[in-house]
């Protein structure tokens, strides 16, 4: 695929120095396929050693290269710039989060809310017996959610009432009331809490935008149902 | 105590951190981006269990061994248990078996023999024609959340961990390094943070960091390709029972399956564009494992520089050596105060770190034993809930 011209627009921030905020425009030649961190990477290494975004894993397993891309949140390592379909592409740190600094903000907010020692597996879906192989206890796979905040950015709920739990926590939540079933008067008692599961407004942006089919709406409901039989 | 400053935010790093806390150093780690954006996190996540090394390279096959031990109970959240399998697709691979389990046990890596039946059982989107299989400890791991245990560890123990600082110059009294002038590209301001003893842990940039101090560490950048396509085809690892050789690892991962891997030589890390005929070898060589591999949705395709150890003058990059060495700048080069760690790979973070420590308290005339195979990480969440980045 031949090079074409690609233009961006980064929001940058420097506390201090580059405060308020403003766009910066770079122009760079990139092959079409080439993802949003592709060319963040380009543009770091030839244009602006200082250009701060978070990324690590790029194929959306990490979840730490969310942004606002052309307004709405998603990962920049699977969102390739010909599926965009615009001349300029605007890349803007994740809404609801506190920017450190350009695209890296601090995801700490949402993270202080789960119990750090909440699972992150959940059952292989065809762990059969026959499945299991001698030696291991059980088929184990990591939960779908990378805990990349794209459900926190995109919740109107989130911006007006930032002492929601809010749709990453609340998915995490109803996960490990399933896995951990002696947990479960406990923690539904959190998400029936004045900060929980009722402040939803069902706007289901969380479940749009979510990168890893977490569908955060479908816990909520979930848990909505359940605190009505604690009434 | 005396204080480290360690160059690279990677795995062993943040194993570094941990190791040298636990020991009573003070520690600073200065990361030029984010953390684990280099290589670690990029990893095709394949938590070894030696197997793919025993047949050319026992040092590096009872390491793995040993390492995957100790992660498995040290960081459990960010490992999916599952074992791994061995195929042989043909004659050829069925004949290197016998050798190929001789050298596991040598190596001490537990294997159990599996018929075709048995193998597709457990896998059935093998390729039904396999000839047999072996089972093996490997695992899959999460390459961001595996290391964020080791950084949450070193940050509750009061290192400094600060992303986005770049070392623009290394800092020289005489024959001795003192310090670093750092970027902060937060701020944009220039600090010098004095440090008794500097570890270079920069992976494949540690060259670079190196020629700072007018030295240089024999390290190679080893980039390559890899490749996730949706859909978990498989819950084990998946390996081809053939010399360590390209495209012949399928690691499963959540929804995923990733395909690595192949590999080049380049000298600098960071300008490696993505060959493109790449995916499509590393596609056509993992359908030959499970032939689903053909049809999967492409995910994600990307890129990442080894840091590979060349001592020797290897020319090829499978056969160059996945050993580590840490290299003390005063007895090579007669430079004080500076240590590289160059080589090793994501599963031996932790036995890196212990070398590179153990070297830290010879030089600095203590007698702390590395505590790191027996002391609990807290979960990974905890680095990111004290707070993601420096405020």
């Amino acid at each position: 695929m031949a090079d074409t011209k690609i233009i961006f627009r980064i929001m940058r921030y420097k506390p201090g120095v580059i405060d308020p905020p403003r766009f910066q425009e770079f122009e760079i030649a990139g092959r079409p396929d080439m993802t949003v961190l592709e060319a963040l990477d380009e543009i770091r290494l030839t244009r602006d050693a200082g250009l701060m975004y978070r990324h690590c894993c790029h194929h959306a397993s990490c979840g730490t290269c969310a942004c606002m891309i052309n307004g709405a949140p998603a990962l920049a390592c699977t969102t390739r710039i010909a599926d965009l379909k615009t001349e300029v592409i605007h890349l803007e740190p994740l809404e609801n989060h506190p920017c450190l600094g350009d695209l890296a903000v601090d995801v700490g907010g949402f993270f202080q809310e789960i119990d750090a020692r909440w699972t992150y597996h959940r059952p292989c879906g065809d762990a059969s017996a026959q499945r299991t192989p001698q030696g291991v206890d059980q088929l184990l796979r990591f939960e779908n959610c990378i805990e990349c905040g794209c459900c926190v950015a995109a919740c109107p709920v989130v911006s007006s009432t930032p002492r929601f739990l809010g749709p990453a926590v609340l998915a995490a939540l109803n996960n490990e009331r399933r896995h951990r079933p002696t947990s479960q008067p406990l923690l539904l008692e959190i998400a029936a809490g004045p900060h929980g599961a009722d402040q939803c407004r069902r706007h289901l942006a969380c479940s749009r935008v979510c990168p890893a089919a977490v569908y955060p709406a479908r816990h909520i409901a979930d848990l909505q149902r359940d605190i009505k039989k604690l009434k | 105590m005396e204080r480290i400053l360690i160059i690279g935010g990677g795995g062993t790093g943040a194993a570094l951190a941990h190791d040298l806390i636990l020991r009573g150093y003070g520690v600073t780690l200065v990361e030029k981006g984010s953390l684990l954006s280099g290589t670690t996190g990029r990893h095709h996540g394949l938590l070894h269990s030696g197997a793919r090394y025993a047949l050319h390279d026992l040092e590096t096959a009872r390491e793995c061994y040993a390492e995957n031990q100790i992660l498995r109970r040290l960081a459990p959240q960010a490992i999916e248990p599952n074992d791994g399998l061995f195929v042989a697709l043909n004659d050829q691979d069925l004949e290197l078996r016998e050798r190929f389990v001789e050298k596991c046990t040598l190596a001490g890596i537990p294997t159990r023999l599996l018929s075709s039946a048995q193998a597709l059982m457990l896998e059935p989107t093998l390729h039904p024609d396999l000839k047999g299989a072996v089972q093996v400890p490997d695992a899959s791991m999460d390459a961001w959340r595996l290391p964020l245990h080791f950084f949450a560890a070193a940050q509750a123990g009061g290192a400094r961990i600060l992303p986005f600082h770049q070392v623009q110059a290394l800092i020289l009294k005489g024959r001795q390094v003192t310090g670093a002038r750092v970027r902060d590209f937060r701020s944009r301001r220039a600090n010098t943070l004095a440090a008794d003893l500097v570890v270079n842990a920069a992976g494949p940039w540690a060259g670079q960091i190196a020629e700072l101090a007018g030295v240089k560490a024999p390290v190679r950048p080893g980039p390559g390709v890899m490749l996730a396509v949706s859909g978990r085809l498989t819950n084990m690892v998946i390996n081809r029972l053939q010399p360590a050789g390209q495209g012949d690892i399928l690691v499963p991962q959540r929804n995923l399956t990733v395909i690595g891997t192949t590999v080049w030589l380049a000298d600098d890390p960071d300008r490696v564009a993505l060959p493109g005929e790449h995916v499509q070898r590393l596609r056509t060589l993992g359908a030959r494992l499970v032939p689903a591999v053909a049809e999967a949705p492409l995910h994600a395709a990307w890129c990442a520089s080894r840091p590979l150890f060349s001592s020797d003058g290897q020319r090829d990059p499978l056969r160059i050596s996945r050993g580590f060495a840490c290299i003390d700048h005063q007895r090579r080069d007669g430079l004080e105060g500076f240590v590289s760690v160059v080589g090793g790979k994501a599963t031996t973070l932790r036995a890196m770190a212990q070398e590179a420590a153990d070297m830290i308290c010879a030089k600095t005339g203590r007698a702390f034993a590395c505590r790191t195979a027996e002391t609990p990480l807290p979960p990974y969440r905890e680095f990111l809930q004290a707070h993601g980045m420096p405020r």
